[in-house]
């Protein structure tokens, strides 16, 4: 089914926290609402769900490629040309540590770029149901459902007391 | 209607109520907007026009020097030109990126006044192009922190090992340039969205469509947006420190036989920020108090500023006396030359003027408070900086490829003999290698010693004509970039609104900050 969007402005941020709670109530999953505003407030002020990301295993995982690699090539390397330097072990440890660190350094690095791409997805071609009013300030509560629940967002949304009239688009 | 209040939430506790009204937020944004859409005053676009036809000019003076001149040698002020675009230019969205990661309130006002500085980086780029030509590839012997052997396989292959310096240098700087112009737009779509919302029709609001295609500010937006510069901030930092790695070895320490300092590259980036802290200030006093934003960068913004350049004023001295004393001490022939090359040879006039101006002066000012917390004190210190920093670039640029660089026809003119006048090699053309004359071995032994030019070089009129035009360049396409991107960050003042309260306490006011995260 296609999904539209519908959008409340409010001067407050109380009563957009209120609509939240009044689409919560209407029976509206996390994902279907989102906050608009002009600045960004605090995580957490609208009582809205905190976004969820998983960049943190990037750069672990980053991380760990990076070190697997390094063990192999110092080792690989050290094991094709094994030169006694100094009457210590051909693997030594020492040796190997700063190229160790670098690369898995190197590896966290590239896969946070990576991470933060992936994680960012595409960019947002359709806006959907937005108002000019945002970057003034006003804050937004737009709702992305299916066509047939729009009426029962707009009704969450006019019972926390919009300012205006409800706005519509589509995704 | 349920409504909740902090009282519900945190029952008994005191709070300080903001001034985040509607009405507040739309009053910054008109008045941010008021100012953005005056097109400038005539005498903004008078300056403009200066700098426009002196970088034209500077411009003519670039392709003169590509096209006219042969020998390597004579790029030495070119080269540090390049490196003091660096530094400033380079340097100078650092004052964004630290006080951003450390939740510096101070910052807001000149964050976008220091972002707007990644876009020289392509001035810096158009520079730096000639040098790569310049620069000899690596199988004419000259040193390198890249290892060279004579590697067989397809053309491309024994290319890129030749070349290597050159490919990693190039790649450092261009994704230094591409970071910085990222973090600059991921900073600003917030604000290109205002712009597109509010401003009157033309052909700014055309652009900032284009570029803020797809912001609405949702709380996801907002979030991903902090990921994203906190990110784009550190890799920028990290990409500094290495670009200024490679060109403080593979455009100069490489090219002085003897100067071996671990502590050199590191020297370089530590002046970047001291240069970029410098540029900043400079620019934020004329968007201060020439331009209209004398309400909103104050002396919160000159003393915190103040404070970190005096800081990095301190740090050159301890630079470079660490490198001084390891030479001092160290006493061998090569050591006491390249004390001889850069300090109290040819150059002592320069390194003078520049121990003044970058250290002694910000030093003997900053540390007295009525001068850290004024207006004018910060500022005009930034100048001194400045002048310093030009005559570093100057001082060791000028000396390093005066003594490398040595053409092919000024080696033929004196029998293709090395001599106390033409000792050196490392720029030389890679066909002399192929003559039996000049081969490695006759190198390496001139390494072992390093003949000090008796006079410094001055710059020719083409010189001077480049080094005008592009710092010209570099403030006109600034001023060009002020036209189309708001020099004041809009959503952080906006934001600010939500963590800044005046409260009375007991007999006097004080300002309440809050923190956001």
């Amino acid at each position: 089914m296609a999904k539209r969007s519908v959008l409340g402005l409010y001067i407050e941020e109380d009563s957009a926290a209120d609509a939240l709670d009044h689409l919560r109530d209407a029976g509206f999953e996390d994902h279907e609402y989102e906050i608009l505003t002009g600045t960004p407030y605090p995580e957490g002020t609208f009582g809205e769900a905190e976004p969820q990301h998983h960049l943190y295993r990037w750069p672990i995982f980053g991380a760990l490629t990076g070190f697997t690699i390094s063990l192999f090539y110092t080792s690989i390397t050290q094991a094709a040309y094994p030169l006694l330097t100094g009457g210590k072990p051909v693997l030594a440890i020492p040796a190997m540590l700063v190229i160790l660190y670098e690369l898995t350094m190197l590896g966290a690095v590239i896969f946070t770029i990576i991470g933060i791409i992936f994680e960012s997805r595409l960019p947002r071609f359709f806006m959907g149901a937005y108002s000019e009013k945002i970057t003034e300030g006003y804050i937004g509560v737009t709702v992305t459902t299916d066509e047939d629940r729009t009426d029962k967002a707009e009704e969450a949304l006019k019972k926390a007391g919009i300012d205006g009239e409800i706005i519509r688009g589509w995704e | 209607m349920a409504t909740r209040t902090f009282d519900d939430k945190y029952p008994g506790q005191p709070f300080v109520q903001t001034d985040n009204s509607l009405e507040s937020r739309k009053e910054l944004s008109d008045k941010f907007l008021g100012i953005y859409n005056d097109t400038g005053s005539q005498r903004f676009w008078q300056i403009s026009v200066i700098f426009g036809v002196l970088f034209g000019i500077g411009l003519l003076g670039y392709f003169w020097k590509i096209f006219a001149t042969k020998d390597p040698g004579d790029f030495g002020y070119y080269a540090a030109l390049f490196s003091f675009l660096m530094t400033t230019s380079a340097g100078a969205p650092m004052v964004a990126i630290g006080p951003r990661i450390a939740n510096a309130h101070w910052r807001r006002s000149i964050s976008r006044v220091a972002e707007i500085w990644t876009l020289i980086g392509t001035v810096n780029l158009i520079v730096f192009l000639p040098l790569l030509w310049v620069m000899p590839s690596l199988d004419n012997g000259r040193r390198s922190l890249v290892f060279y052997w004579e590697a067989k396989g397809d053309w491309w292959f024994p290319f890129l090992i030749k070349f290597s310096g050159h490919i990693w240098t190039t790649v450092s700087i261009i994704t230094l340039i591409v970071l910085g112009i990222v973090l600059l737009w991921v900073s600003v779509m917030p604000d290109l969205a205002l712009i597109r919302d509010n401003a009157p029709d033309g052909w700014r609001k055309k652009w900032a469509s284009r570029l803020s295609r797809g912001w609405i500010g949702s709380s996801w937006q907002w979030n991903w947006q902090r990921h994203r510069m906190g990110t784009l901030g550190a890799l920028y930092f990290m990409m500094l420190v290495l670009t200024h790695f490679f060109i403080s070895t593979e455009f100069l320490m490489v090219h002085v036989p003897g100067w071996i300092d671990s502590l050199y590259p590191i020297t370089h980036a530590h002046n970047a920020l001291q240069g970029g802290v410098a540029t900043v200030m400079l620019t934020m006093f004329v968007v201060s108090r020439i331009g209209p934003y004398r309400h909103y960068i104050s002396l919160d913004q000159f003393h915190g500023l103040g404070k970190l350049l005096l800081a990095l004023s301190l740090l050159w001295f301890w630079f470079w006396f660490c490198s001084f004393m390891i030479f001092w001490y160290g006493k061998k022939p090569s050591e006491q030359a390249i004390l001889k090359l850069f300090v109290h040879g040819p150059y002592f006039p320069v390194f003078l003027a520049e121990f003044f101006f970058v250290f002694f002066i910000p030093w003997w000012t900053m540390v007295w408070n009525p001068v850290r917390r004024s207006v004018w004190g910060p500022a005009i210190i930034a100048i001194s900086v400045l002048i310093g920093t030009f005559l570093d670039r100057v001082r060791m640029y000028v000396s390093t490829w005066d003594v490398a660089g040595i053409s092919a026809d000024k080696l033929a003119a004196n029998g293709g003999q090395f001599s106390d006048e033409y000792p050196r090699n490392m720029m030389l053309n890679m066909t002399i290698l192929d003559d039996p004359a000049f081969d490695r071995i006759m190198i390496i032994k001139n390494f072992e010693g390093l003949p000090v030019p008796t006079s410094a070089v001055l710059p020719t009129a083409i010189d001077g004509v480049i080094i005008l035009g592009f710092v010209s360049g570099a403030v006109f396409l600034y001023m060009m970039a002020s036209r189309l991107i708001p020099v004041i960050n809009i959503w952080e003042q906006k934001e600010l609104l939500l963590y800044n309260a005046e409260v009375q306490f007991h007999r006097a006011k004080v300002k309440v900050m809050g923190k956001p995260r």
